[in-house]
């Protein structure tokens, strides 16, 4: 007999993936997991619970004791086995390295960056125009767009910015096929942030001027004391993770969505203020990030279901913002929506730091590719959603 | 109608607040909301309510005042 039959599991989903190909039409399965079972077991990854339920999500995200995030808030890991700062750390310590860079991502401080965000979208707009009539606007727009913007930022030289996208691809999206793959480029990608600290350590205090991510990082301090070598380069490798991809897959879905739907995208050309809408709608339906881990640090019950310590637990976001107790049709995606508390950029003390910078962009690119482009359509009608991957439109007049 | 403002041990930066009521809410140079002084009382104004309505932490409360005691609930967030 198996464990979760003596533990009175009633509804099982146990080859449940949230990763790669297993998303595509994975909201039948999550309307099934949220009817049927909302909380279940998956033997995937080592095992683990799943919580599907919005209510039940945000319960977890709300009590960091219960549902911690060490060893590891990815599953299977990124690449590394080191913690992740400050995704993989616990209170107390958590808020310390938090509080590092909130500043730097206020919507003030990420207003500031506007001018600059836009400038960089009309010239890959341009691109994608001069491109031809059947453009991969992925490889255009959706990619190059917050690659540029987040180097700039964090303050990557420029010339290492083709190699990125490579990296993205092995850590990210080879890890649950090939995860040698995953971990090989995981240490070239720790490598290269070495060289990089080395050479701004050696520019010593001119290079402060430059206010990027990394300088931040390099004067700050954690309880009196500057960072180890080990936690600046751990802050690096999530920033670059988190910071490039996440909003790659966000504009890539709301093209997706909008090449689909012509209507939509008519109605968006003749009410721009509703852009910043629409991107909320994106966000809850196509989430970038659909699920993310913790593991239970006491035996608890969600939903009448045993969850041991020691155990991991995945909350599906991408279910929770699909759950027809919160929001009307939720499979329908309306982009008008006004009534959005989804849980996208996750909630609690591990709310995504970049989301306001993540928001802004996804909105300049829209608001500039509905500009410079009079009308598109999928190349492939029949394209399901991908996150990742190309995205081939039809440009035209 | 109560008087309106951020519990500082909920709210977690997400700004929606200020994307949709800036005539209310205010970001502080952390992240975190509160209400801008004067504003307390706004909280029947559409866009305050879909603030209200789209805090994803649930942050933004109504102090009940018109009892003697002063008594901390939730806004309705249907
Ligand atoms: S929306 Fe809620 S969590 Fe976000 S800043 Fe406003 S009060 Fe805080």
């Amino acid at each position: 007999m198996s464990t979760e039959t003596e533990r009175g599991l009633s509804h099982n989903k146990s080859d449940f993936d949230f990763h790669g190909r297993a998303l595509d039409n994975i909201f039948d399965d999550y309307q099934d997991m949220l009817a049927n079972g909302p909380v279940g077991h998956s033997d995937k990854y080592g095992g683990f619970w799943y919580i599907t339920k919005s209510e039940d999500i945000f319960n977890a995200e709300q009590d960091p004791d219960t549902f911690a995030v060490g060893p590891s808030m990815l599953l299977p890991a990124f690449g590394t086995d080191v913690p992740l700062i400050p995704i993989d750390i616990d209170p107390p310590t958590h808020a310390d390295f938090r509080k590092i860079l909130l500043p730097m991502f206020t919507p003030m401080n990420v207003s500031k960056l506007g001018p600059g965000m836009r400038e960089t979208a009309r010239q890959l707009c341009q691109e994608v125009l001069a491109a031809g009539d059947v453009v991969d606007v992925s490889a255009k727009l959706a990619r190059p767009m917050p690659t540029i913007i987040f180097s700039r930022l964090a303050g990557y030289p420029e010339q290492d910015w083709p190699i990125f996208d490579r990296w993205i691809d092995e850590i990210i999206y080879e890890r649950t096929a090939h995860p040698e793959t995953a971990y090989a480029a995981g240490r070239e990608l720790n490598d290269y942030f070495d060289r990089l600290l080395d050479e701004r350590e050696k520019a010593g205090p001119e290079a402060d001027a430059s206010n990027d991510l990394i300088t931040q990082l390099l004067k700050a301090e954690v309880k009196g004391r500057k960072l180890t070598r080990e936690e600046l380069l751990s802050y690096c490798y999530l920033l670059f993770l988190a910071g490039l991809d996440t909003t790659a897959w966000a504009i890539r879905s709301a093209l997706w969505y909008l090449a689909g739907n012509p209507q939509a995208q008519q109605q968006l050309r003749e009410d721009p203020d509703l852009i910043p809408t629409a991107a909320e709608e994106f966000l809850r339906t196509l989430s970038p990030v659909q699920a993310m881990a913790r593991t239970a640090k006491a035996d608890t019950v969600v939903r009448g279901q045993e969850i041991k310590a020691g155990e991991r637990v995945v909350l599906v976001f991408g279910a929770g913002n699909r759950d027809p107790e919160v929001y009307e049709e939720p499979n329908e995606i309306k982009i008008d929506r006004e009534d959005n508390r989804h849980l996208a950029f996750g909630g609690g003390i591990h709310r995504c730091l970049g989301s306001n910078l993540g928001r802004a962009e996804m909105v300049i690119a829209m608001e500039e590719f509905l500009k410079a482009v009079p009308h598109f359509e999928r190349a492939n009608n029949d394209e399901p959603w991908h996150g990742v991957g190309p995205l081939t439109l039809k440009i035209g007049a | 109608m109560g008087e309106l403002w951020v519990d500082g041990g909920r709210c977690q930066g997400h700004a929606r607040c200020w994307a949709l009521a800036p005539e209310t809410f205010e970001i502080d140079e952390e992240g975190y909301a509160h209400v801008i002084p004067g504003r307390e009382n706004s909280g029947d104004e559409p866009n305050v309510r879909k603030a209200i309505r789209n805090c994803p932490e649930r942050a933004i409360l109504e102090r009940e005042t018109d009892d003697a005691g002063e008594k901390a609930e939730e806004v309705s967030t249907s």
